[in-house]
């Protein structure tokens, strides 16, 4: 079952001589439970795709189908409650609201939708990303690798229909970079979910099940599982 | 946390540093208004109870009255209060003075205006109350409880106790005839054509839709005009809507600064959480719901800063007063002050301090909801795009070098962060200007300021002339030795001679005279030819003031010098050329008469016949010209007053027939008036005064110290409320440049560590912020000045409504408040540059990298 449609998939800024096509006629679809990475090169378009998955801006053409929803057929505010529903967002600079400790940082999701949270969910979340002992602790008291665990715990903590990471070990040293990545592939396996990741990181790209690589706003190669490479 | 509306309070924990300064800012601006609001009413009930004391507190009355109108009255429905006065006969007493005996019923001492000093009111027909400077002279000078004859209500000399004592009036005294009470015996009414009729009506009656049907009753009703006015039961309801004007628009302009203040914190504060903003929305946040958080943070601010600016306004005004009370003062010259709980006041200023607080937070808290989710994803530092504005003009900061370049860049880059800054120190610095203004007129107003104040006693000599007609030489009433005496008793402020004065003629040139005055009033003045000019004939009051009321006039210089040395060395005068005529407009209004400056000539015609000649007309010279007159009325009507020493006054009265009367006062001093510091024990300064007019014939005391006291604890009352305004004023003001500089400043760190980490040296840093500050300060100054003018300009109009006087730019006020804005704008860029030279250079690059 697909879980992402896109099709054709536009998106260009500016007018005239200034124009920039950042998107250039994207197509393809997504599985649930496949482990996605998107690469390429800077300003290939890779992060405004990630943009136009998530329903943050707008294409200039093209749809995107999530989990059957046509994102930008929603009005904004619908849009917002789809997104807080069903997409998990992972930023490469953690992005953790500093006023709320771990534990509210993963559920604000929730809290936003004004759902009390499945609390036996949450505190296996938590163990499962081995915060249990940070759980009241402010994200300045915790250490990159941490907050970075505290942002995929966000993501996931309302059983989204996708999670998108953008560059998630792009601000990590080798050894926590490894630990996000097992702990998204974790969370393929363990929550069947769907992860879509961007990133420079070759490990990442190898550790994929599939590969989308971009270059100057097209999708210009799409490497199924067991390639293991481009 | 139970939902994500707990993250107001997260927010405004976090930044707790703010949010105090912005529930501060809450706090006065709700203290202020709820304070401004009581004062309004205050002056109004004082203003009503001043009139009741004045006039009475009657509201219509029947000059002539039948027993059928009295009936009518004491029957109906809508009539509160009845009092009957019927006037006696006068009784003449030693030394020209009269009093009358008046008998009234109980009514009427309730609602004519009576006021005990000691003892009770009249019992019984055998009873009576007199005025405290009469006792002395009744037959046997009686005390309280004494008895004295007086012609009775029947014209018949009657034996009366006295049981009461009332306050002494100036007017009577100088009437030398007074009024005193007894009451009316109730079995025998005297109600006839003589016996006059006051009456209140019952509260919550239409005293205005009544007066019609009242006046139908008998054609001699009349009414209480003043006491009406202010309860706004008269037609001209002018004062009332001037007050009203007034009031609102002070508050209109502190719930201004209090949304300048609140806007600028929470816009601010939105700007630095604008990526946390993004973020909430790429988690799904909707746009209401971030919108929500901001306004939930405004809730938590006002729910704690307007009830308690409420307590402080109202606890700050009640805490003053009482100290003021206990310092023996009697609030706004009311017996018994009670700070009056108005609910509307109360109410009015919690719903204004929550709906400015909304007000303030509505816009950044639209910005915060309009924030695109991309945006933050971005992670772009800032998601205001900068459009840097090139002016053709180039800065005149780019004249203190790269750190004046760099300033002036950063000023122009932001607009809407300019307008902000700028707009709250133009708000601070009129708010200042307005207060000011209309402080320093309110103290005009209602405080008569002259040095007339402070008499408490005067003692005056009549001459008289002997058997063949000729005048008896005046001479000094008290010695020069006596007067050191009594400048040395404990309280004396100043004993000052008084002495006879000339009225002659000025001849003011064509050009010298105000040609407005003769637009504004129709006032004519005859035309004279003296030395080839034309000249108006100018009526004047030509004063002589010895050295203790120089040294008093040297206050009231505007130009010159009040040195009596300086002044008789070259036959100089001082001169108040400014009146205050009826206007055509049918107001008394305060303006220059003639245009004289120090150094002109001025000609004085002594003598009363037609045609000006050498003999008689003298020349002097304006050494100094002052404000308002020192002594006496502050303001003549349309004339002026020249004021000499001795030896000028001598020279002039020579031009004066010598069969003149005037000469036979000379510069003989006829007269002293006393002085008292505030606060001063008059007692023994009585006891002085009256040896001394026992033992001078002719001579008599005039007792207005408890008048005067009264007038003075007035106007220190005034002094200590219109300060303390101004003193919370400065403090708003202050907070509300400071919150701005400072936050401007702080939302920059992470620039300036990087022209720190670029070579730029914290010096240089501080040169750049601080010329930021001063170019605000100089930007905000020039509107707050144009603004706070014209706002002082419109209740000014208004004020002039009450009473008129010029318009004077506010000048200084807009001095302070520049001069303050600038300081305090430098002062607070300091704080911040040092906990940024103590921070780690690093750490603030790579925060939010």
């Amino acid at each position: 079952m697909n879980v992402i449609n896109v099709d054709g998939l536009s998106k260009s800024y500016g007018k005239g001589s200034t124009q920039v096509n950042a998107l250039h006629d994207v197509s393809f679809s997504i599985k649930q439970g496949e482990f996605v990475a998107v690469v390429g090169a800077s300003g290939s378009g890779k992060s405004t795709l990630l943009h136009m998955l998530g329903g943050l801006d707008k294409p200039s053409s093209g749809y995107v189908h999530i989990d059957g929803e046509n994102l930008y057929a929603l009005m904004e505010k619908q849009r917002a409650v789809f997104r807080r529903r069903k997409i998990g967002f992972i930023f490469q600079s953690y992005n953790l609201i500093p006023v709320l400790n771990v534990e509210e940082n993963i559920q604000l999701p929730l809290l936003l939708d004004r759902r009390q949270p499945d609390q036996a969910y949450i505190n296996d979340l938590i163990h499962t990303l081995g915060l249990h002992e940070r759980r009241k602790h402010l994200p300045s008291e915790l250490s990159g690798g941490q907050q970075q665990r505290v942002a995929i715990g966000r993501a996931l903590a309302y059983r989204p229909a996708i999670v998108l990471a953008d560059e998630p070990t792009g601000n990590l040293d080798s050894a926590n970079g490894r630990e996000v990545l097992e702990l998204l592939k974790l969370a393929v396996r363990q929550y069947h979910q769907t992860v879509i990741v961007i990133s420079h990181d070759m490990n990442v790209a190898a550790e994929a099940d599939r590969v989308l690589n971009m270059q100057d706003g097209k999708l210009i190669n799409d490497t199924s599982s067991g390639g293991r490479g481009i | 946390m139970k939902s994500y509306g707990a993250m107001a309070g997260r927010y405004l924990k976090q930044q707790r540093r703010r949010s105090i300064l912005t529930i501060v800012g809450i706090i006065l601006s709700v203290a202020l208004i709820s304070a401004l609001g009581t004062m309004g009413q205050a002056l109004k009930d004082n203003m009503i109870l001043n009139a009741k004391y004045e006039d009475g507190s009657f509201h219509i009355g029947f000059s002539k009255s039948t027993p059928e109108l009295y009936e009518t009255l004491k029957k109906h429905m809508l009539v509160d209060q009845l009092g009957i006065y019927r006037p006696g006969e006068s009784t003449s007493l030693q030394g020209n003075y009269k009093v009358e005996l008046g008998s009234v019923d109980e009514g009427a001492l309730k609602l004519l205006p009576a006021h005990l000093q000691e003892g009770r009111l009249p019992a019984s027909a055998d009873e009576l109350i007199v005025e405290q400077w009469l006792l002395d002279l009744l037959p046997g000078t009686p005390k309280l409880n004494g008895s004295a004859e007086l012609n009775g209500p029947d014209g018949k000399p009657h034996a009366y106790r006295i049981v009461g004592i009332m306050n002494n009036q100036k007017i009577t005294q100088l009437k030398g005839s007074s009024k005193a009470y007894t009451l009316m015996d109730p079995a025998h009414l005297i109600i006839d054509s003589k016996t006059a009729l006051f009456l209140t009506f019952k509260p919550g009656v239409d005293i205005n839709r009544q007066l019609t049907d009242f006046s139908k009753l008998s054609k001699d009703m009349f009414t209480n005009t003043n006491l009406l006015a202010l309860m706004g039961e008269s037609r001209d309801t002018g004062l009332n809507r001037a007050l009203a004007i007034i009031f609102g628009t002070l508050v209109g302009l502190v719930v201004l600064s209090t949304v300048a203040v609140i806007y600028n914190a929470f816009h601010i504060a939105v700007l630095e959480r604008i990526r946390q903003f993004g973020l909430l929305r790429t988690l799904g946040a909707s746009p209401r719901q971030v919108r929500n958080l901001v306004l939930r943070e405004a809730t938590v601010l006002s729910v704690i800063g307007v009830p308690l600016g409420l307590l402080i306004g109202w606890s700050g005004l009640w805490l003053v007063l009482s100290l003021m009370a206990k310092g023996g003062m009697k609030i706004m010259m009311m017996e018994k002050f009670q700070l009056t709980f108005h609910w509307w006041i109360i109410g009015g200023s919690f719903v204004i301090g929550f709906l400015a607080v909304y007000l303030a937070a509505w816009l950044p808290a639209r910005k915060a909801s309009s924030v695109s989710p991309v945006e933050a994803v971005k992670g772009a530092g800032s998601i205001v795009r900068e459009s840097y504005r090139r002016l053709r003009i180039p800065s005149v900061l780019s004249l203190l070098g790269i750190e004046g370049q760099m300033a002036s860049n950063n000023i122009r880059r932001n607009r809407t962060k300019f307008r902000i800054t700028t707009f709250s120190i133009v708000i601070s610095i009129m708010l200042f200007i307005v207060f000011h203004y209309f402080t320093q007129q309110t103290l005009n107003l209602t405080t008569t300021t002259n040095e007339d104040d402070r008499v408490a006693f005067q003692l005056t000599r009549n001459f008289f002339s002997d058997d063949t007609g000729k005048p008896q030489q005046a001479s000094d009433i008290v010695s020069d030795d006596k007067m050191k005496q009594l400048r040395e008793l404990p309280g004396v402020y100043g004993v000052y001679g008084k002495y006879q004065s000339i009225d002659p003629q000025a001849l003011v040139p064509d050009k010298q005279f105000k040609n407005d005055f003769a637009k504004k009033t129709d006032g004519q003045f005859e035309q004279v030819k003296w030395n080839g000019q034309s000249n108006k004939v100018v009526y004047s009051r030509l004063m002589l003031y010895d050295e203790a009321r120089f040294q008093e006039a040297a206050k009231y210089v505007i130009s010159g010098t009040a040195d009596p040395k300086k002044l008789s060395a070259a036959d100089g005068v001082l001169l108040i050329q400014t009146v205050k005529p009826l206007t055509v407009a049918g107001k008394k209004e305060i303006m220059p008469l003639t245009r004289y400056k120090v150094g002109d000539k001025l000609t004085l015609m002594t003598d009363y016949s037609k045609m000006p000649t050498a003999k008689q007309v003298r020349e002097v010279t304006v050494a100094g010209i002052l404000t308002q007159s020192p002594f006496d009325a502050a303001y003549q009507e349309n004339s002026l007053v020249i004021i000499a020493a001795k030896p000028t006054f001598a020279k002039l009265l020579e031009a004066i027939p010598k069969t003149d009367y005037l000469n036979s006062y000379g510069t003989a001093r006829t007269g002293i008036d006393v002085a008292l510091k505030d606060g001063a024990d008059s007692n023994l300064i009585k006891q002085n005064l009256e040896e001394i007019a026992r033992s001078t014939p002719g001579s008599r005391l005039i007792d207005i110290a408890a008048e005067q006291k009264e007038t003075r604890n007035f106007n220190l009352q005034m002094q200590i409320f219109v300060y303390s305004f101004l003193v919370i004023i400065g403090v708003i003001g202050s907070l509300n440049i400071i919150n701005t500089v400072q936050t401007n400043l702080l939302l920059r760190r992470r620039e300036i560590g990087l022209l720190q980490a670029v070579g730029m040296t914290m010096g240089q840093i501080r040169r750049m912020a601080s010329a930021e500050g001063v170019w605000f300060g100089v930007i905000g100054s020039i509107w707050g000045i144009l603004l706070g003018a014209g706002f002082s300009y419109f209740l000014y109009v208004q004020l002039s409504g009450v009473q008129g006087m010029p318009f004077e730019f506010p000048w200084s006020a807009s001095l302070i408040a520049g001069g303050a804005a600038l300081l305090v704008g430098l002062i607070s860029v300091q704080g911040p540059l040092r906990r940024m030279e103590k921070a780690n250079l690093i750490e603030e690059l790579r925060e939010e990298a």
